[in-house]
């Protein structure tokens, strides 16, 4: 059995008051992507969250559970019985890990559904400025995706996942929060700030490219037999680097984007939501999810379409 | 959603880090000025609890903590699979909170888990149970042998918040003050098809249920806030665990006196108490033994279970055989219950017997 993409869905920044709302983001992806795919909320087992800048860095309940709360009961008309019953089909939690969280939280759930405890399961990502203006070299567009999967009788989907890390790069990419001042605000505060050296892309390309060779020595695979690659749209330069280094620069999904922002956790969904709507995924055999972040890690899955 | 399972994985050892400061309840309430605040120790059960001081932070905890786990395992470093990260609060260096690279990362760096895979994940006062429930899945599937599921919580800075906004008893900070700090691991490691494991079941998210525990950093000032409706949680947790531990025992041929220790998480005594005489009550059994343990630690988030265990470990309470039940209650609001036997581990911990 494997486990499929039953829908995809993406959403970028629309009104400026949205704009340190990672939740309100991630809530109207959700139910997008419900709606579309006719799945029910209560049908979803597992509900994963992998954004990482989140609305006013909210530690606790999970991000999950708070986009849980905004699509049960706006989905359908629920009585408070019905969506208390609603809810108790549902698990939901936060999973970080950098620009790899989104593919790390589809392996998870591919799990529970191989082995049979849940049917669909949702992973949604988003990433907000946490308190909008407050933040040092915050660069990365509000934008947010969910992705459904289901478990299907046929053969083929998703297979071979792999994570690789490169802890000796831990320090080419971090952010933290440090509370001071903001040059040209009053006040002292707590500050988010991002810190990416100018090698961080160069040494993710390196890395993806090592992880690459590690992944096909395993699987048996080589980057001829792949028809198309869903990457990471960031860092910065990753993209055209390992398009040159790789030499298959035409298997890679680009996501046009004219703004000067780039998408963080949600930019392999976007990738993925193109390819979905320009039937580039339908028409292809072998795809390959390729993901990188700060670590570094890169995560790298295999998805069959036996559909093409 | 239930899980139904022969049990393949277990627990092969604890590993626990609690700073040496100390703060009593005493001396925190007295920078308190309300009516009726110095019966909190008395109702809550709380006489002190561990704080960070100098270069202890949320990374430190849980690096000391897998180091002592590591300790007390057959296993090294380089044999663990899998890292997950469960902690609320990732402070380093200080109250500086890391939201990337990932602190599992960081910490199979410190104690150079060379080939184990990483990820964080964070489910309020859940995390380590929830980290249990991911990770019980890949051994199910046969992707790890071995995992460590680690946390390390540095939420004594609630306190300085909560002082200045305590007005009155029901304030919803008042909850903040019985926290504490603390660092705990645990290492799984896959058993045989035939052996006794884990027994996760009724992990649920009853999502509506989200807003009576909210907490994070705060705007103005270093370090980080919780307001609690506490009444209200703690109602509500009682009545929608009631079916989630009836499944659990029904569904794998159990009754409530055949647990021998039932761990709840660890908030106050008098709401442990109470909620175990209302689970008592509708099951119409009790178990052997209910375990409040916080006199000395006081509640130290996704940890408490693990510092638990560790505890009556040391103390030697445990032994061979003993069925115990982790009953976690988090803001979400999340439930879960875990039900697993005592083995060999005793023994690692110095139980003879």
């Amino acid at each position: 059995m494997g486990t499929k993409i039953s829908m995809v869905s993406v959403s970028k920044l629309h009104s400026r008051l949205h704009a340190g709302n990672s939740i309100s983001l991630s809530a109207h992806v959700v139910k997008e992507s419900l709606f579309i795919s006719r799945i029910a909320p209560s049908e979803i087992g597992l509900l994963i969250n992998t954004g990482i800048y989140r609305y006013r860095n909210t530690g606790e309940p999970s991000i999950a559970s708070l986009i849980q709360r905004k699509v049960i009961p706006l989905q359908r008309k629920l009585s408070k019985e019905d969506e208390a019953a609603a809810n108790r089909n549902i698990f939901s939690f936060d999973l970080s890990n950098g620009g790899c969280g989104w593919l790390s939280a589809i392996e998870i759930i591919d799990g529970f559904i191989q082995t049979g405890q849940i049917h669909h399961g949702l992973v949604v990502t988003a990433d907000s400025e946490p308190f909008p203006g407050f933040s040092e070299n915050y660069n990365f567009r509000p934008a947010a995706a969910a992705i459904i999967l289901s478990g299907n009788g046929t053969a083929g989907g998703f297979m071979h996942f792999r994570t690789y890390s490169f802890p000796g790069f831990s320090e080419e990419f971090t952010g933290a929060t440090r509370f001071g001042r903001l040059k040209g605000r009053w006040g002292k505060r707590n500050i988010l700030v991002i810190r990416e050296r100018e090698t961080f892309a160069e040494n993710c390309v390196g890395c993806a490219l090592t992880s690459l060779n590690s992944f096909f020595n395993e699987t048996g695979y080589s980057l001829k037999d792949i028809d198309l690659i869903i990457p990471s749209q960031c860092p910065e330069g990753f993209l055209r680097g390992i398009m040159e280094r790789s030499g298959f620069s035409d298997k890679f999904v680009v996501v046009s984007d004219t703004s000067n922002k780039v998408l963080h956790t949600a930019g392999p969904a976007f990738a993925l939501n193109d390819s979905w709507n320009d039937n580039r995924f339908r028409s292809s055999g072998n795809i390959l999810f390729l993901t990188v972040g700060s670590g570094i890690t890169v995560s790298i899955a295999l998805y069959k379409n036996y559909s093409s | 959603m239930l899980t139904d399972m022969d049990g393949k994985c277990h627990i092969e050892s604890i590993g626990i880090k609690i700073p040496d400061e100390r703060m009593t309840t005493r001396d925190l309430t007295a920078k308190i000025k309300i009516p009726g605040i110095e019966k909190f120790g008395l109702l809550t059960g709380i006489q002190e609890r561990r704080v960070c001081s100098g270069n202890e932070d949320s990374f430190s905890l849980a690096c000391d903590a897998a180091t002592d786990c590591l300790a007390h395992s057959k296993y090294k470093a380089d044999e663990l699979d899998l890292i997950i990260c469960c902690s609320i609060t990732r402070y380093k260096n200080g109250l500086s909170h890391l939201y990337e690279p990932s602190f599992s990362l960081l910490i199979k760096k410190v104690i150079e888990a060379h080939k184990a895979t990483t990820f964080d994940i964070s489910n309020a006062c859940a995390g380590m149970l929830t980290g249990v429930y991911i990770a019980e899945n890949l051994f199910r599937r046969g992707t790890i042998r071995t995992c460590m599921i680690v946390s390390g919580e540095y939420i004594s800075n609630l306190y300085d918040h909560a002082l200045k906004n305590i007005r009155t008893p029901l304030s919803s900070e008042m909850s903040s003050l019985t926290v504490g700090d603390c660092g705990a691991a645990v290492i799984l490691e896959k058993v045989a098809e035939d052996a006794e494991g884990l027994i996760l079941s009724g992990f649920r998210t009853l999502g509506h249920l989200s807003g009576l525990c909210t907490g994070g950093q705060n705007k103005r000032s270093p370090g980080g806030y919780m307001k609690t409706k506490s009444i209200q949680i703690h109602k509500t947790s009682v009545i929608n665990c009631l079916p989630v531990v009836r499944d659990a025992l029904e569904s794998n041929g159990l009754t409530f006196d055949m647990i021998d220790y039932l761990i709840p998480h660890q908030t106050s005594r008098s709401s442990i108490i109470s909620g175990a005489i209302k689970l008592s009550d509708s099951e119409g059994k009790k178990p052997g033994n209910l375990v409040v343990n916080l006199r000395d630690t006081g509640n130290t988030a996704s940890t408490t279970h693990f510092l638990a265990l560790y505890m009556y470990l040391n103390d030697k309470r445990f032994h061979v055989g003993d069925r115990v039940m982790l009953l976690c209650f988090a803001s979400g609001l999340v439930i879960g219950v875990v039900i697993f036997r005592m083995n060999e581990i005793v023994y690692r911990y110095g139980n003879k017997n």
